[in-house]
């Protein structure tokens, strides 16, 4: 395999290293695919998310065979870690969609080293998410009844429930997302046919690129379509989270009550999306040592979105605390007042500490800049996200209107299995990946180069390179 | 005209095509192409390359139409199925709301609608670029694999009515292509 | 790149515009003698009051996201908006009639009164006012003319210092062309933006939220500041637009600019329409005594209800339907149109959230309501524009209406993606 090495590193404000041509570029995202070792680092890692996997199996397996009683769950609080995962999965999903669509709308180039991976990302964010309403069905062989369809009993589905609704908004994202990723693979996919050596490798990419070739017409159409499904996703990724925001906010449980929670909720999962994006892609650059394509810049970037997100996450807090006392109203009053200083307050401190305290540090370049002390902030968002729709929803559950209906919650080793598990499906989805598809986007890559364009299109190579931040 | 069941009669070439180093060869030679007259001519390249299509004379209406189609189909499809099943159907009073409760039908109504038009989108252009298409002819030269890599290729095809075997191969010559092929169908 | 707005045509317009704004002030102003038209004095004094602060602290949003994110079009702008931004000292000197009337305009104020001196209650302005009520007792704290004024000065004392700065700053960036003053500005609107999110918040629900005082909605503030973000980029797209008959500034916009710009205009109305929807379907779905009247007085009770309808259709729905079809890069005057009718919407849209309040409160009134107080409405409306207008334009005809500092990188955000 030809090694691939740029002039030198990229600067301040490069999104590509110089020195890259379209064949290096071509090479260096292919080899990680189409080599023939296999890497002891990533085999290691997939044998420790596989086993994380089994322990998904087994959860689920004992849940089926013993019924829901395993879980913590219980009256009042007959939602429990499943929905605060499946709220949390969802969120981390998010910030693929935003990455490929609306930074794609806005024209902010450096988006393209990270789309494909980040896409990736929310589609398996997504399977973990689904997960969660399957299990807690009970029954999960009868989830088509959630689906309208004509049946014997004459029954429909009810559309005045925002969990009707979930089902719809969460399906026809992941449908979409499958899609923008498949859509974008394509080119890529020719790729890998054209430079298979092996037979079966060849078949294989050569039917899933279904005979692209580059046509210009076909770049044409491929572009509208392209642009098209971008303009789509944009909105659709919003009212995704705005509907799971919905499943609190249109029933009048105090906490969940609230007309903050739809941009709320929305800006939260992006957070916590980007905080997800960063923490798989430090170790994935260097790793791979692809710190030509991802750069620094594009750490900053993401961090500066988590910043921007994150404060509005807190004004999010802000608002809803405040908004308690000036409502007068003593259920909302008595919310707070759990959250402060009642049974929730030690998840309630932490939230603030990991969401609103430690992202704070983000205004800071060295901060933005130095992936180690990234990496560890994103974890802390990541648990901090976790924490945020635990406080909402075990916090108001257990604290009702009424004091005879209180209870008390916690998530038994079932509970937690299932929630680990996930994070291994996550894990061996994104491991294999890795491994089978490009991970970078790479005729997307090669627009980046200053000699993809034309001369005498209007076009300044000069500003190759350069990008405007996206706060 | 030969026998059309003669297995062993050689078929016409599918066309000539020209391989380019560079983008801008490809635009220069695109713009000639179109100047000197031919109609059924493609170009090929590893990335969308701005231009290319008006250069040779492609325009593009339908997909967008399509995808309209799509998302009002999905839209009034998702609005309609609510509005049967909970007017028409099986009218239940649920928490002293209206039976026909436009509100609460409007986010299912928004999915569906993004669906229909996402579905559209994407299918629409796999079906507009006769998509999927496992055998082309210009997959027999034997360097149009680096079609999706470095290279960029024109192509004129054998059916247009300005071509010539000699003529249109010694005009592809002098537009300074590395190579010039003829693809057997 | 420079150009000094010369024509007469500004100049014709600021006099048109400070005449008629005189002559809405002073048809606002009668009423303050017509017998029971004095309320209504103050109340459309407060919605002309909203609409145009609005204008004048939108605009800094805008500013300094430009700053932030880059961007020709905010650039391009600049200009325009920062005009638009120094009418604030004009916006707090208008502020000054509502300090007479708190007592028509608030409920809240009101109650304080009554819960100070219950002997008031004789008189018709107070009548039926309870001196004890629980909720607006806990709200006291807050709900005091005392502090409001001083939140007022507050408010505007943040505003105008961010106006101030970025005003100063661009003027003297365009004089020295230096990257670091650029910078500045940049490292200002950060930290600015959260200052300036927090405190639209805050005046949105003491402006306008605590009309009703026992009403609460957590959107609210960013709905409202939204509306307040639109209005500022419609009045600015409006202007430059319609100025782009002249060469120098249609040669600036021209392209993809105009087209980011219609964009923009585009994504700010449905941003505008999704918090607002957001607001009423959460509500709708509740179903709750304490947030449904909010919308029973503005969707159910005859005027108000033609009014949202309209709203749905014509400040969201025609506008995007325009936007999302037309070829605004060809045609610049439709563009100017749009903005212009959104413009026209905002001020239905401030109509819509303010005045069903005084008409739920005292229903009394509304049956007595005097014909002539419809004018007083229309009169203060277009007497606060008018003002507004004329200063605006006297602003924006002191400074160039293009930038001649372009940063390095050329448009920034004309980057075009493959």
């Amino acid at each position: 395999m030809a090694t691939v090495s740029p002039l030198r590193e990229a600067k301040e404000g490069e999104i590509i290293a110089p020195g890259h041509t379209f064949g290096s570029v071509t090479d260096k995202i292919s080899d990680i695919v189409q080599n023939d070792t296999i890497a002891i680092g990533w085999l290691a890692s997939l044998a420790f998310a596989f086993m994380m996997l089994n322990i998904l199996a087994i959860s689920a397996a004992y849940l089926l065979y013993r019924g829901l009683g395993i879980w913590g769950i219980n009256v009042p609080v007959s939602w429990g870690f499943a929905i605060v995962n499946f709220v949390w999965w969802i969120g981390i999903g998010h910030a693929g969609t935003l990455i490929s669509a609306i930074l794609l709308l806005l024209r902010q180039r450096w988006r393209t080293s990270i789309n494909r991976f980040a896409e990736a990302m929310t589609l398996f964010a997504v399977a973990c998410a689904g997960m969660f309403p399957l299990l807690h069905m009970g029954r999960p062989y009868f989830a088509y009844w959630l689906m309208p369809y004509p049946n014997t009993f004459g029954l429909w589905p009810q559309w005045r429930s925002p969990l009707v609704w979930d089902v719809f908004a969460v399906s026809t994202y992941a449908t979409v997302s499958l899609l923008f990723w498949f859509v974008g693979l394509v080119p890529d996919l020719a790729t890998l046919r054209d430079r298979a050596t092996n037979k079966w490798t060849q078949t294989i990419f050569g039917l899933l690129a279904m005979g692209w070739r580059g046509s210009a017409i076909h770049w044409q159409r491929y572009e509208v379509a392209y642009g098209l499904l971008a303009a789509l996703a944009t909105p659709l990724v919003v009212s995704v989270h705005t509907v799971v925001s919905f499943d609190f906010a249109a029933g009048i449980v105090p906490g969940w009550h609230t007309t903050i929670f739809p941009p709320y909720f929305v800006a939260g999962a992006i957070y916590s999306g980007f905080a997800m994006v960063l923490t798989l892609a430090i170790p994935v650059r260097q790793v791979y040592n692809i710190k030509d394509f991802i750069t620094t810049t594009h750490l900053d970037y993401m961090a500066r979105i988590m910043l921007t997100t994150g404060l509005i996450v807190a004004y999010g807090y802000g608002i809803e605390a405040f908004m308690a006392w000036y409502s007068a109203n003593k259920f909302e009053v008595a919310v707070m007042q759990n959250r402060f200083t009642g049974v929730i307050r030690w998840e309630y401190y932490m939230l603030i500490l990991c969401n609103v305290l430690v992202p704070q540090l983000l205004w800071f370049k060295y901060v933005r800049t130095t992936p180690s002390v990234l990496f560890v902030i994103s974890l802390i968002v990541n648990l901090g996200m976790w924490l945020e729709r635990y406080v909402i929803v075990i916090g108001s559950l257990t604290r009702d209107n009424l004091p005879s209906s209180w209870g008390r919650y916690s998530g038994t080793i079932w509970d937690w299995g299932i929630y680990l598990g996930t994070i291994g499906l996550f894990l061996t989805l994104l491991l294999i990946f890795l491994r089978v598809l490009p991970m970078i986007s790479i005729f997307e890559m090669k627009t980046l180069l200053p000699e993809a364009h034309p001369h005498g299109h209007g076009h300044d190579t000069k500003n190759h390179g350069h990008q405007e931040s996206v706060k | 005209m030969s026998d059309p069941w003669d297995q062993n009669a050689a078929l016409p070439p599918f066309g000539l095509l020209a391989e380019f180093k560079t983008v801008d060869e490809l635009v220069d030679a695109a713009n000639k192409v179109k100047t000197e007259g031919y109609k059924q001519t493609d170009a090929y390249s590893p990335y969308p390359v701005e231009g290319l299509t008006d250069a040779l004379g492609h325009s593009l209406w339908l997909l967008p139409l399509v995808v309209l189609g799509g998302g009002l189909a999905g839209g009034l499809g998702g609005y309609m199925l609510q509005w049967f099943t909970s007017v028409y159907s099986y009218p239940l009073i649920v928490a002293d709301r209206p039976f026909h409760s436009w509100p609460a039908f409007f986010p299912v109504t928004f999915e569906c609608t993004i669906l229909g038009a996402s579905l559209s989108a994407v299918f629409g252009m796999f079906a507009l670029n006769r998509l999927p298409m496992p055998y082309h002819p210009v997959f027999n030269v034997e360097s149009f694999d680096k079609a999706s890599r470095d290279r960029f290729f024109l192509c004129i095809r054998s059916i247009d009515p300005k071509y010539d075997a000699v003529e249109t191969r010694k005009f592809l010559e002098s537009l300074g292509p590395c190579e010039v092929q003829e693809v057997p169908e | 790149m420079s150009a000094t707005p010369s024509d007469t045509s500004i100049a014709s317009i600021q006099r048109i515009a400070l005449i008629t704004g005189i002559a809405g002030c002073v048809l606002a102003l009668l009423g303050l003698v017509i017998p029971g038209c004095t309320p209504h004095v103050f109340r459309g004094w407060l919605v002309g009051f909203n609409l145009f602060t609005g204008a004048a602290v939108g605009p800094l949003a805008i500013i300094m996201i430009q700053y932030l994110t880059g961007g020709n079009w905010g650039l391009m702008l600049r200009p325009t908006l920062e005009a638009a931004s120094r009418t604030l000292p004009l916006m707090a000197l208008l502020f000054l009639p509502i300090v007479f009337g708190m007592d028509y305009v608030y409920e809240w104020s009101r109650f304080e009164k009554v819960h100070h001196h219950p002997e008031l209650v004789d008189q018709p302005l107070y009548a039926g006012i309870e001196p004890h009520d629980h909720e607006l007792e806990h709200k006291l704290p807050m709900l005091n003319q005392m502090f409001f004024f001083v939140r007022v000065v507050v408010y505007f004392g943040i505003w105008g210092t961010l106006a101030y700065l970025l005003n100063r700053w661009s003027a003297e960036l365009e004089q020295k062309h230096d990257k670091s003053i650029l910078d500045r500005c940049a490292s200002l609107s950060a930290p600015g933006l959260v200052i300036y999110v927090l405190t639209v918040s805050f005046a949105s629900i003491d402006f306008a939220m605590s009309l009703e005082p026992k009403w609460y909605s957590t959107i609210y503030g960013a709905m409202f500041g939204m509306g307040q973000v639109l209005t500022a980029f419609a009045i600015a797209v409006a202007t430059i637009t319609l100025l782009s008959y002249r060469t120098e500034i249609l040669k600036a916009i021209q392209g993809q600019t105009m087209s980011d710009m219609g964009t923009l205009l585009g994504a700010f109305i449905i941003l505008w329409a999704y918090l607002s929807f957001m607001q009423f379907l959460i509500i709708w779905m509740g179903q709750i005594p304490e947030e449904l009247p909010w919308y029973v007085a503005r969707m159910m009770t005859p005027p108000w209800r033609y009014v949202a309808i309209a709203l749905v259709l014509l400040h969201f729905a025609v506008p995007f339907a325009m936007l999302s079809t037309i070829n605004v890069k060809r045609n610049r005057r439709l563009l100017a149109g749009v903005a212009l009718f959104v413009c026209a919407m905002r001020v239905i849209d401030l109509v819509w959230l303010i005045v069903p309040s005084f008409d739920q409160n005292e229903k009394a009134f509304v049956a007595s309501v005097p014909l002539f107080a419809y004018l007083v409405y229309a009169g203060a409306i277009v007497g606060i524009g008018g003002l507004w207008l004329a200063t605006f334009l006297w602003q924006l005809s002191s400074r160039p209406m293009l930038p001649s500092y372009i940063p390095e990188g050329g448009a920034h955000g004309e980057t075009a993606h493959a």
